[in-house]
């Protein structure tokens, strides 16, 4: 046989990525058994685990590799963290490119699968991994854990995760993130993009991961936390995770049988088709996951403020025994709401009498959420740091989201704005100012610990929340009272009529651009100044 | 009665006061004002019937007397009419903004919805469920004549 270039290049990468590969495990198991202290090292994997999860961890991509609670945590940050950027980016995309009444920069297809990532990953990608990171991060100290069994579950369904969200963005679906049956299923540029399954898999796949880690946060919480903390006085994080896994756990699979309907659709239309069913079946399937992730998304949320506000102000929460019922009734009515998306779908009288009540009724553990807080701010006195500007202009968001929000839940006020920007405005005062804003003020709160032992540019933190904060109210304002005027939403071009609304939300859109890209620039800063201060922080202290 | 469990109980009763309130007015506007919502067609609807398509990406009103007209609605003031909705293909939604007249087109589900236009001039009317490449040109005028 003749002597094959190609054969011998293919087999030497193979060998050089083989050697690579050993060698990354070999320092990644260095990386892990430094970690360790000498007693653990012999010990075994469930025991050296739980005690790695217990443990101060910075942020290293040796996660990656190994498959504790707290590396597993690690990884999800880091990738939410992307995928906010890219989600980010898109997002201020179609903010410029609305500048003009026509599509100006953007074509519409251009528009509608920055539209479609946007959603998607922001929800999916962010929302959800963001919490999940926190959630495998947190746990562990909060609870000191005895033992961190199920680590390669874990990691698998981290991976399931990761590839979900490149499928999300590499599939240039144009379905937006509800994926409506007729739309997804039109396999062209036209209609839901010709990849779209792709993007539907990719759902799949994150859902699968989300539900999972949910079990694993049940069991975390209610078998393997040590016995001296009783579940009477568990922290209020804690209970905010207990709150959304049983959410997720109850809701999710509903839309995931939904989107495995769709797929099976695109091949043989049976489901949604025909006699007994009409589109708006994948409709009612996906909105009961399609409201609780919005609440999946605010509820720990709330455990953060819960916990750190007390931090700031010097006071314990006014009334822990009104925040975990408030929090277990959010958990119980924001499941009851989710037919409020479909009011004007013609699915009856009947149907509009028992979710707008229904929503009405999921304000009420809303407002005792806040009062608490109120009156814990009310009993202190305030030491304003960052992650505590954050808390307040949570708070403050919240309260004019929930307001916005309620008023939705009339169905005469809803024929008027359902569909339009005051709907985007909405979500966005909670996604951006409680979502966002909580999951920064807790990286601001761990960063000493994420980069063992250094201290973050304070001037640029405030520039970022100040840009953050203020850019949301300048994007958003005018999309509420544009969406009181009739100006639709998704689209990418308007009528003329509606040109200062969106221009004044393109500048608000850039200002938060510019404030991520301040947030980044002073992470990646200050993460390699020397180290300065403890690596401890206040959100772990009862760990120590 | 402690001071503290008296706060917590007035802001949970001042809470259930203003949202019962609010549930109330909004039930008694859905069991008075029905025809003014979306509901499924049938029965027998007030006022002038006008057939409404959706499809990607143009809105068709079709008027009793056989008048097709596409993007443009065209009323007569102080006149009741029934809209009926339906769809060739994706999910549409239709909705006139003065007129507080939202109501989605969806394939094999036609719905209908009543309103009564009362002053004369040009209005805007739009599709509001994301439908595909050109969702955003699928919108029109409605003239109201006196």
């Amino acid at each position: 046989m003749n002597f094959s270039f190609e054969l011998a290049i293919f087999g030497s990468t193979i060998a050089v990525l083989i050697i690579m590969g050993f060698l990354l495990y070999f320092f990644v198991q260095d990386y892990r058994k430094s970690l360790l202290s000498k007693e653990m090292e012999t010990a075994p994997k469930e025991q050296a685990n739980a005690y790695l999860s217990r443990i101060r961890r910075e942020l290293s991509f040796s996660a990656f590799i190994m498959d504790d609670s707290k590396s597993i945590g690690i990884r999800y940050l880091i990738t939410s963290l992307a995928f906010f950027f890219i989600a980010g980016l898109a997002g201020v995309g179609m903010r410029i490119s609305l500048w003009y009444p026509n599509p100006s920069y953007l074509t519409p297809i251009q528009y509608n699968i920055l539209l479609t990532e946007h959603g998607t990953l922001m929800l999916y990608g962010w929302a959800t991994g963001s919490i999940l990171g926190l959630g495998y991060y947190l746990l562990p100290s909060l609870l000191k854990i005895k033992k961190d069994s199920l680590g390669v579950l874990n990691s698998i369904m981290y991976w399931f995760f990761a590839v979900g969200g490149l499928l999300l963005i590499f599939s240039k679906s144009t379905a937006s993130w509800y994926f409506y049956y007729p739309l997804t299923d039109q396999l062209t540029q036209a209609g839901g993009g010709q990849f779209s399954f792709a993007a539907l898999i990719g759902v799949l796949f994150i859902l699968t991961a989300t539900c999972v880690a949910s079990i694993i946060f049940l069991k975390m919480i209610f078998l393997d936390r040590d016995e001296k903390i009783r579940i009477s006085s568990m922290s209020l994080f804690v209970w905010s995770i207990v709150a959304t896994a049983i959410l997720i756990i109850s809701s999710a699979p509903i839309s995931m049988i939904a989107d495995g309907m769709v797929i099976y659709d695109l091949i043989n239309p049976i489901y949604f088709t025909g006699a007994n069913s009409t589109a708006l079946g994948y409709a009612i399937m996906f909105w009961f996951w399609g409201h609780p992730i919005v609440y999946v998304a605010v509820i720990p949320a709330f455990g953060l403020i819960y916990e750190l506000l007390p931090k700031y102000v010097g006071k314990p929460v006014y009334s822990y025994s009104s925040g975990v019922i408030a929090l277990l009734l959010l958990m119980i009515f924001s499941g009851t709401v989710w037919g409020h998306h479909l009011f004007n779908s013609g699915l009856g009288t009947l149907w509009d009498m028992i979710f707008s009540t229904t929503s009405f009724i999921v304000a009420i553990p809303s407002a005792i959420t806040v009062f608490n807080w109120i009156a814990t701010i009310w009993s202190g006195k305030v030491k304003l740091t960052l992650p505590m500007m954050f808390i307040l202009n949570a708070i403050v968001d919240f309260i004019i989201g929930g307001v916005t929000g309620v008023m939705q839940s009339d169905v005469g006020v809803n024929a008027l704005i359902h569909g339009t920007y005051w709907v985007t405005a909405h979500f966005h005062f909670i996604l951006l100012g409680v979502t966002t804003g909580m999951a920064f003020a807790a990286i601001y709160v761990l960063f000493p610990t994420f980069t063992g032992g250094r201290r973050y540019n304070s001037a640029m933190g405030k520039l970022h929340f100040y840009l953050t904060a203020g850019g949301t109210y300048v994007m958003t304002i005018p999309w509420a009272l544009g969406g009181f005027e009739g100006m639709p939403r998704r689209v990418a071009g308007y009528f003329g009529i509606f040109q200062s609304y969106q221009d004044a939300a393109a500048i608000g859109g850039v200002i938060l651009g510019i404030g991520q890209l301040i947030f980044l620039i002073n992470f990646v800063y200050s993460a390699y100044k020397p180290v300065t201060i403890s690596n401890d922080n206040i959100l772990e202290e009862a760990s120590s | 009665m402690k001071s503290k469990t008296l706060f917590e109980l007035i802001w949970i009763v001042a809470v259930l006061i203003i949202l019962t309130y609010a549930a109330v007015a909004n039930l008694s506007y859905l069991s008075t004002q029905q025809q003014n919502i979306a509901n499924p067609a049938g029965g027998d609807p007030p006022g002038v019937l006008i057939n409404v398509t959706g499809y990607q990406w143009a809105w068709q009103f079709t008027y009793n007397n056989g008048t097709v007209m596409t993007d443009k609605l065209v009323l007569v003031a102080n006149t009741t009419y029934t809209i009926v909705v339906t769809s060739k293909d994706v999910i549409h939604d239709l909705y006139i903004p003065q007129f507080g007249v939202q109501v989605y087109a969806v394939a094999g589900h036609p719905n209908k919805v009543s309103f009564t236009p009362n002053k004369p001039g040009t209005y805007i009317m739009e599709c509001v469920e994301y439908c595909g490449e050109f969702h955003y040109e699928m919108r029109g005028e409605v003239v109201v004549l006196s």
